[in-house]
């Protein structure tokens, strides 16, 4: 490159490395003994090997420990043995006063490494293999050290000097008064209480120094802090927020709490501070990108921003921070400021940018990678909801990667294309794509662009898999089945002869992907993509340490101990890597979509089940929302709304509630839905209002939201009695759903629409839409909509007058099977009444030899619209059953029932008040 | 303004007191300045008008207005400066210290005076210290530059200077000097409103100090800041307000301050430099030539903004000037990055960009943050068909100075030459932010949005639209807008387009293969059109040029003739009622 004047990743002595290194030393005596001098058993030699190896492999932070913290974190360790660890460490450190002593401590250095040709190693002979990890990184040292001119020598000893020093006169926190100048003041807010003050709290051993040190701290406090300051504020509040508010929430909080506490520590003073390794600082890096997108725009802001900043700083050179920022600030909506990062990522990396070394094939000299900038600029419009500029950026990243022969690339672009077609709606595709070099338009002009995406879907599939890349293979098959769902497969040849299709959905088809997807990730290890960070396991290791549990257990120094180590270690946050969890998650997530739409709440039910329990820690939680939301829709549906509101507001706190989320989407359906089975059409009008305005202005884009918006708005006016403008409504949404393909939503709008013309008292014009409805629902296999849409045929029937009440009984019985079994309440109590009013107006039956038959149905319907609090079917249910008393001449019961009758009526008339305290407690 | 001789008096004390302390550079600049002043003839000997490069035809030329109208002279300052009342005391130990600093032992210079309570003294030993401790920091920026490029070296004495001098500031015992160090070290320390009070505050006290001045443009990063600056009415503050709006890329501005100030100074090279900087933004390249060339002849050994120059000289191609100039400049001073980047210019025009990229890393070595070194190599990369290394460069110019469009519009061809144009838009939307009336700019993201990748038409007639409105020189936006609207079959615009582009070459005289595409096009059109008289204005002119297209207007204007003959009954089949 050309700015980059020096070797990226080249590895620095610093302080704390050659504290390691002195404590290799002790780990690795020259001397010969099985359990050398300090130690008193074997198993607490392994201890202290076990800590170097976290030390140098642990990637939590990006700066390198100070002394004071490495000894806190050597006593948690070391048991009685500890003050002599940290005594000899510092005893060592402090020895060294010229250039002399470090070339002597380095050479003495090079007598515990094994040479590389003894294979034969006496057998108590403590030696370290130069080829493990840990002879690694002490020939790493080694080599620094001898590439150091004199000055780097004399800084580094300077260096040692300062950790010595902070060490020594970092006094815990709060026990020491400030005694001397009021400079503290500003640092002890009580914001601040819980972070560790100890770091802004010197007391130097030489004078001057101190009040130099001093005077620089304050002074770097006024110009950094109050931006940086009010961030960690917010943010910490935010956390902290979501900490308190659920226990769930805790490992959260302190996840992000860790770092800020860093943050703090860093942004004063730059002396003493050293960035980990460059393999463990990308370590972090990736570990916080993974948080990030997992945690979406709950993770903090600001926070992580200053820590960025800091790094930044200390390593200008290292680019990747540029995409950690992108990374934030998109999940942050922060438009322009991702934009401006990606940009800026990718211009330096060129899309290159390794662990240690760059990759250095000849092919990227020349060219760079530029496509997989195409690729994520694509990405983010497509997350931001740009599909227009997605689309174009896509384009040319399969162009690009086409001309620099990047394969993996490629397929990696076509499934985003794939992602972005199947989100967003393009009606046609000459519209939105100009470009004669699309690939979508290349497949040819006249298929439809469903059947363009099929092929795209196919083809990156194909490519995905003879490119063995499994989990685009996974997520391809994912795709396939969300396709399968939704779409009727038509063949693609517009001419020739034509196989005989069934022109419906493929139930087998979904599962098949389904089952696919998640077996291929069995194979999750070949997979050349699968970098785990194995720093993590030690990271959580040494964050194991501080726990009370843990010291308590280790400090009886008994042989429990080892059985605990063993235990911790498998602990640890699976071996098995985040993106498989969260693919087999998503398979499973589908699935309940799936057979939401095929109709068998209980199998959806079980499926969100599953995947809130198994994979709430590696999925992102907008996906944990998803599962969330449709377990609270069963409850709404099959339970009620005050058992779906209480749910609700668990769900809240784990979430927590920021404008555009599913969460909050959720609440405006379930008040919605309670406001029109009420009677409260003012307030289901105004939250109707509300779930329109969370979706985006853009053509195409939140189509899901824009339906359910013009869906509820119908049905409020239907409600209203406003037929005409209900049934124009409905209308403009059906050609909507046309244009954009939206076949199972036309289902409902249809089955809607003919549900207006039986309200309305067209009952003739109500049966084309009902039927064209119920054919939908065949070839979709949207089994339960079918059974309602049967329903609804039945209840159109009945009003054409009593001859056809046979009819209409006989279609009620087909549908009740599927109703009982898999209905909610209101398709239940409605079935219910609606077979009641069959009998009563067979001219065949009598009630007064078969009451029971229709009082059972009119009793349950009653009572589960009870539950529903849907009072104007509740109240035609009383209605019908003081009927039937009346005519039984139990006039007991018709008083009862009429009375019943009565209180739904008013309640309908009368619209309790209560629902805006309701709404105001939620929507807070 | 003052008139001339109070400014003589004025720049004459100020130039001593101002060596005296050491400020070198503000020292020089003003003397630049004293000499720089138009002397009396009257009063002086032929030999001191050797300066005088008088009733040169150059200057009138700039010159638009000669007695120009200025702000109200009447606030001008004109105080001298308070004698210095402690000079003879310490003035042993002073002599001592400043000899030590004039050989640049900093430490020594500063130990010297450490017990003196003297303004003056103070003031060299806080700068003394500050210079250590920046020599210092130069030397630890080397010694200490990482693996991935950290450069954490800091200035060590500034805590110290800015506490110091807060406490000198507080009790009120500080002179403008002491005042512009400490203005200087806040600035340095981040603290920069503070800074700014601090230099206004000394400027306002001491205005001859052009150190300071040139401290506190650097903090106006904005015309909001600048005009919130409570500032003294002086003539000093002209240089400053003309500097500013340079800095700010206000330059016709800046341009009109500095032609009113060479009313006075007259013989400035320094405002001869900036003058030259000015029209080199507005891109007046005949002018800057010309005035290079004179401020050559007067100072021969000059190599500050001589880069500017040799840009110029660049642009016109002038190869055996540029080898003079880059020959001139490595013999007074090869370690100068204004010297590697000319002789980098050099090699660039002569095509050998490798060395080139060698010397323009010279540059870059001796000033990390020389800006147009980045850009200009950048832009030798492309030539090299290095492309990452190139984005790479003109990435670090912007991460310099994010105004600087020309590496905006780098990095946006770069991408371009990549066949990234949708990418590449991003770009020259920032640099078209910045530069909005740059024609080619808005042609460059023009023709990206014509490309065929991207085919976006509408916008690229924008955009055209756009170029052609902010003095296209190269004339091709007018021809492409007439293309275009052809190619999407509007042809009223497009011809409106095409006798625009006609007219405008008939003006400049310009022949070409666009001159008979827009006749024909005009002919063929006016048919159509049925304006048979013009559409025969233009075939007739068409018949001047050889090739296919003769042949072409010959059968139009057989085709017109034939139906101007049989045009009545033509007319009324052809459009009935």
């Amino acid at each position: 490159m050309a700015g980059s004047l020096k070797p990226v990743g080249a590895f620095a002595i610093t302080p704390h490395k050659v504290s390691v290194c002195i404590l290799l030393q002790i780990y690795a005596p020259p001397a010969q003994a099985s359990v050398p001098f300090p130690f008193s058993s074997v198993s607490q030699h392994n201890r202290l090997g076990l800590f170097l190896l976290a030390l140098t492999k642990s990637c939590d932070d990006i700066l390198e420990p100070q002394l004071d913290e490495l000894i806190n974190q050597l006593k948690e360790i070391g048991g009685l043995l500890n003050h002599w660890l940290s005594e000899h460490l510092t005893r060592k450190l402090s020895a060294l006063s010229s250039p002399d002593d470090l070339f002597n401590l380095f050479s003495s250095l090079r007598s515990i490494l094994g040479g590389p040709e003894t294979s034969i190693l006496e057998d108590d002979q403590i030696i370290l293999d130069p080829n493990s990890h840990l002879g690694m990184f002490l020939r790493r040292c080694l080599l620094a050290f001898n590439l150091l001119s004199f000055e780097g020598v004399c800084h580094l000893l300077t260096n040692i000097g300062t950790y010595c020093k902070e060490a020594v006169s970092s006094c815990p926190p709060y026990d020491l008064p400030d005694e001397d100048d009021s400079n503290n003041d500003l640092e002890e807010l009580l914001e601040y209480e819980d972070m560790d003050l100890e770091s802004f709290v010197f007391r130097k051993v030489a004078e001057e120094a101190e009040a130099r040190k001093r005077a620089r701290e304050s002074a770097t406090f006024h110009t950094h802090t109050p931006r940086s300051l009010l961030g960690l504020v917010e943010d910490i509040q935010v956390s902290a927020d979501s900490k308190y508010k659920n226990c769930d929430g805790i490992g959260q909080g302190s996840e992000f709490l860790g770092p800020s506490h860093d943050t703090f520590r860093g942004d004063d003073h730059n002396s003493g501070l050293f960035l980990r390794t460059n393999w463990q600082v990308q370590g972090y890096l990736r570990e916080q990108a993974d948080l990030i997108e997992k945690h979406g725009s709950s993770f903090p802001l600001n926070a992580f921003e200053s820590i960025l900043k800091q790094l930044q700083k200390l390593a200008p050179e290292l680019h990747r921070v540029h995409y950690l920022r992108y990374l934030n600030n998109l999940y942050h909506d922060d438009y322009p400021a991702a934009l401006e990062n990606l940009h800026c990522y990718f211009d330096y990396s060129a899309g290159a940018e390794g662990i240690d070394a760059p990759s250095s094939s000849s092919s990227f000299i020349s060219y760079g990678n530029y496509e997989i900038a195409l690729l994520c600029l694509g990405m983010m419009h497509c997350y931001l909801g740009h599909p227009k500029q997605s689309l174009e950026v896509l384009t040319e990243a399969v162009r690009a990667s086409q001309q620099h022969n990047n394969d993996t690339c490629l397929a990696y672009t076509l499934t985003s294309i794939c992602n972005l077609l199947s989100e967003i709606g393009i009606s046609n595709a000459t519209g939105i794509i100009a470009s004669s070099y699309s690939p979508v338009t290349s497949i040819g002009t006249s298929l439809s662009i469903q059947q363009q995406l099929l092929v795209l879907l196919r083809r990156s599939l194909k490519r995905a898999e003879s490119l063995k890349l499994t989990r685009l293979v996974a997520s391809n098959r994912l795709a396939m089945a969300k396709f399968d769902l939704t779409h009727v497969k038509r063949p693609l040849l517009s001419f020739g002869p034509k196989a005989s299709t069934k022109l419906r959905t493929c139930p087998i088809d979904v599962c098949k992907e389904l089952r696919l997807s998640s077996y291929l990730l069995s194979e999750f290890g070949s997979d050349g993509a699968s970098l785990t960070i194995d720093g993590a396991f030690s990271t959580a290791w040494l964050k194991n340490l501080q726990k009370p549990m843990a010291s308590s257990v280790l400090s009886q120094e008994n042989r429990s101990e080892n059985g605990s180590d063993a235990f911790q270690f498998g602990s640890q946050p699976s071996s098995i890597p985040g993106y498989v969890l969260q693919l087999a998650g998503a398979s499973y997530l589908l699935r309940a979509t799936a057979w939401e739409l095929f109709g068998s709440a209980p199998v959806a039910r079980l499926n969100a089940l599953v995947y809130a329990t198994c994979f709430a820690d590696g999925s992102s939680s907008a996906d944990l929302a998803l599962a969330y939301v449709k377990l609270i829709q069963h409850l709404a549906v099959y339970k009620g709304y005050k058992e779906a509101f209480s749910a609700m507001k668990l769900a809240e706190e784990k979430f927590l509630s920021v404008s555009k989320s599913r969460m909050q989407l959720l609440k405006l359906q379930l008040l919605h839905e309670r406001a029109l089975h009420r009677g409260h059409l003012k307030l289901a009008q105004q939250v109707c209002d509300e779930i329109g305005v969370l979706a985006s202005s853009v053509t195409g884009v939140d189509l899901e939201l824009k339906t359910e918006a013009s869906l509820r708005h119908a049905r409020t006016l239907l409600a209203a009695k406003q037929f005409s403008q209900a049934a124009a409504v409905a209308h403009s949404l059906f050609c909507m759903c046309y244009k954009f393909n939206l076949q199972v939503e036309n289902a409902t709008v249809l089955l809607f629409l003919a549900e207006i013309h039986k309200k309305s008292g067209n009952a003739v014009l109500g049966l084309p839409y009902v039927l064209a409805s119920l054919s939908f629902c065949q070839s979709f296999n949207l089994d339960l909509l079918e059974a309602s849409a049967t329903l609804t045929l039945a209840e159109l029937w009945l009003s054409l007058g009593s001859n056809h009440a046979k009819r209409a009984k006989a279609l009620i019985h087909r549908a009740l099977p599927m109703i009982l079994g898999h209905g909610g309440l209101e398709l239940r109590a409605r079935a219910f009444i609606a077979e009641a009013k069959c009998y009563l107006s067979d001219p065949n039956f009598s009630v007064l030899e078969d009451s029971e038959v229709v009082l059972d149905s009119l009793r349950q319907a009653s009572e589960e619209l009870e539950v529903l609090e849907y009072h104007e079917l509740a109240a035609e249910a009383f209605y019908l059953m003081a009927l039937i008393f009346d005519r039984l001449g139990q006039l007991e019961e018709r008083e009862s029932a009429a009375s019943s009758f009565k209180d739904h009526v008013i309640a309908l008339e009368n619209p309790k008040d209560d629902e805006g305290l309701l709404l105001d407690s939620y929507s807070t | 303004m003052g008139s001339k001789d109070s400014c003589r008096t004025e720049l004459r004390t100020a130039i001593r007191q101002l060596s005296d302390r050491c400020l070198y550079s503000a020292s020089k600049w003003a003397s630049e300045q004293l000499v720089g002043i138009e002397q009396d003839p009257a009063k002086f000997t032929p030999s001191h008008t050797r300066f005088q490069r008088g009733s040169s035809s150059i200057r009138r030329r700039f010159r638009t207005n000669d007695i120009p109208s200025t702000p109200a002279a009447g606030v001008s300052y004109t105080t001298t400066p308070v004698p210095e009342e402690d000079e003879i005391v310490d003035s042993d130990c002073y002599l001592l210290a400043k000899s030590y600093f004039d050989c640049r032992e900093y430490r020594r210079a500063a130990h010297a005076l450490r017990d003196q309570t003297g303004k003056k003294a103070v003031f060299l030993r806080c700068y003394a210290l500050f210079l250590a401790g920046e020599k210092r920091k130069e030397e630890e920026m080397i010694e200490l530059d990482g693996p991935l490029g950290k450069s954490d070296a800091v200035n060590h004495e500034l805590v110290s200077l800015e506490r110091e001098l807060s406490a000198y500031r507080k009790s009120g015992n500080i002179d403008p000097f002491g005042l512009y160090l400490y203005g200087l070290v806040l600035k340095e320390n981040g603290h920069e409103d503070l800074s700014r009070n601090v230099l206004v505050e000394s400027v306002n006290s001491y205005p001859w100090n052009w150190s300071a001045w040139s401290e506190l443009q650097s903090l106006c990063t904005t015309i909001d800041i600048l005009n919130t600056l409570n500032l003294k009415n002086h003539w000093m503050k002209d240089f400053f307000l003309a500097s500013a709006y340079q800095g700010l890329r206000m330059h016709s501005e800046s341009l009109s301050k500095y032609e009113y100030l060479q009313g006075t100074f007259t013989f400035s090279n320094y405002i001869q430099a900036q003058i030259a900087k000015a029209q080199y933004s507005l891109r007046e390249f005949e002018q800057v030539e010309v005035i290079f060339e004179e401020l050559l002849r007067n100072d021969p050994y000059r190599v500050e903004d001589m880069d500017m120059y040799s840009n110029v000289l660049y642009a016109k191609e002038c190869f055996s000037a540029l080898s003079y100039l880059a020959h001139r400049v490595f013999l007074t001073d090869k370690y100068q990055p204004e010297s590697c980047c000319i002789i980098g210019n050099y090699y660039s025009l002569k095509g050998q960009h490798e060395k080139s990229v060698v010397y323009f890393r010279r540059a870059l070595k001796l000033n990390k943050n020389y800006l147009s070194a980045w850009t200009l190599m950048g832009h030798e990369y492309v030539e090299m068909k290095n492309i990452p290394a190139a984005i790479d460069a003109y990435r670090r110019a912007v991460d310099i100075d994010p105004c600087d469009y020309r590496a905006w519009y780098g990095l946006g061809q770069a991408y371009e030459m990549m066949c990234m144009p949708f990418y590449a838009l991003y770009y020259f939307q920032k640099s078209v932010y910045l530069q909005p009336n740059d024609s080619r700019l808005w042609i460059a993201m023009a023709q990206c949005y014509e490309a065929e990748q991207l085919h976006m038409l509408e916008e690229a007639i924008k955009c055209y639209k756009r170029a052609a409105n902010c003095n296209d020189r190269e004339a091709i936006a007018l021809h492409q807008l007439a293309k275009l609207h052809n190619e999407l079959g509007r042809s009223e615009e497009a011809a409106f387009y095409y006798k625009k582009d006609l007219e405008r070459m008939e003006d400049e005289d310009r022949e070409g293969p666009n001159m008979v595409e827009a006749l024909l096009f005009l002919a063929t059109h006016c048919k159509a059109q049925k304006r048979f008289e013009e559409a025969e204005v233009y075939c007739t002119r068409l018949l001047d040029y050889t090739g296919p297209e003769k042949e072409t207007a010959k059968s139009l204007l057989r085709g017109m003739r034939a139906a101007q003959s049989g045009l009545p009954s033509m007319d009324v089949e052809h459009f009935p009622p």
